[in-house]
């Protein structure tokens, strides 16, 4: 097993790069089916403290989405969205018409399925990408999603990651639609027993 | 004012008397406190796995695992005067809070929640006060002074356990 604080610099800048494929994918998918520009944020890729997480999106108790999930495969891992309050809105405001949501704790089951849908888009286009360069299909699983707390989330999904070393791999990127604050942010976290095969699909090991 | 004291993933607090330990936005995770009334001494252990064994104790943090932590949190309150046979416990925490799709199902917040229960009762502690599972995400504030927690879940009033 590849301890992922042994990367180097060379093999953070190839999952970076990773990051950036899979994310200009699923930014022109989202782009395309919500018919508007969107811009990417830089990706990083990075060693993080797993304490770290929930401070990108401004703090433990921050209300936000998450879709999660299961990235399946010879390279496997996890994918997680999260997705601010207003986005959120904004999102089921644009996909449904006549939607009047203003608190996501109150979604339907028709406002849910419609955001589980853009998971999976976001994620199936992400993975497309991925699956093209490393030669290695890599399919996700349906998508689970909640609203609540930052850190509520993100503590089971990296908890088992975490047994002995408090550092997790993880790809982050975020999009900014052009005109208004619409930002949503992906994660990718491989599982660190495929970590080795992802390093050499991409030419790194 | 009471100062708060935040208590992070894998990390252990006391206080006494004055204090307040805070831990925001628990999902899977379960939060742990014990409580010595009589000496308003008490502490919080955030959790975030069941089991330790098949790992090197020494390369492993003991307060991210239930086996471990209540113990450890135990043993520091007694250090510090409490009495162990007057220590009481409190939990919450344990969600799941992706619900299960066929291809994965996440028992880590079940499983804490029964080791933590397993240690105790191994401790011989009594459990006085739980609100664990389901899907929500929890925040609580244990008033060291009084013992009490109060639990906020998102669209729900704030209560006190």
């Amino acid at each position: 097993m590849q301890d992922v604080t042994n990367l180097t610099r060379t093999q953070l800048d190839a999952l970076r790069e990773v990051g950036n494929i899979g994310s200009g994918n699923a930014a022109s998918a989202l782009a395309q089916f919500l018919n508007r520009k969107i811009d990417m944020a830089v990706p990083s890729a990075s060693i993080l403290d797993f304490k770290a997480i929930p401070t990108i999106i401004g703090g433990p108790g921050t209300r936000v989405m998450g879709i999660f999930l299961k990235v399946m495969g010879e390279i496997s891992g996890r994918f997680l969205l999260l997705i601010p309050e207003k986005t959120a809105i904004r999102l089921l405001h644009t996909l449904i018409p006549g939607c009047e949501i203003n608190d996501p704790l109150k979604m339907t089951e028709l406002e849910s399925s419609c955001m589980r849908e853009v998971g999976n888009i976001l994620a199936g286009a992400f993975l497309n990408a991925l699956s093209v360069l490393t030669q290695t299909p890599m399919l996700n699983s349906l998508p689970s999603m909640t609203f609540d707390m930052a850190g509520a989330m993100i503590d089971g999904v990296v908890a088992d990651m975490t047994a002995v070393s408090d550092k997790v791999l993880m790809i982050e990127t975020s999009f900014i639609e052009s005109e208004e604050d619409l930002r949503i942010h992906i994660f990718l976290l491989p599982e660190p027993n495929s970590l080795v095969l992802l390093l050499k699909k991409i030419g790194v090991s | 004012m009471t100062a708060i004291i935040p208590v992070g993933m894998g990390e252990m607090k006391t206080a006494d008397k004055t204090g307040c330990l805070a831990v925001y936005g628990v999902g899977s995770c379960v939060i742990v406190s014990l409580y010595d009334s009589s000496r308003k001494l008490g502490g919080i252990v955030h959790i975030m796995l069941p089991d330790s064994s098949g790992l090197d104790p020494k390369a492993i943090n003991p307060v991210k695992f239930a086996d471990l932590a209540v113990g450890k949190l135990a043993k520091e309150l007694t250090s510090q005067g409490a009495r162990s046979e007057d220590l009481c416990a409190k939990m919450i925490g344990g969600a799941e809070m992706f619900p299960p799709t066929e291809d994965f199902e996440n028992n880590i917040g079940r499983d804490n929640t029964e080791a933590v229960k397993k240690a105790l009762k191994k401790l011989n502690i009594p459990l006085i006060a739980e609100n664990t599972g389901g899907r929500r995400g929890r925040s609580v504030e244990f008033d060291v002074t009084t013992g009490i927690m109060r639990l906020s879940i998102l669209g729900e009033e704030v209560r006190e356990i």
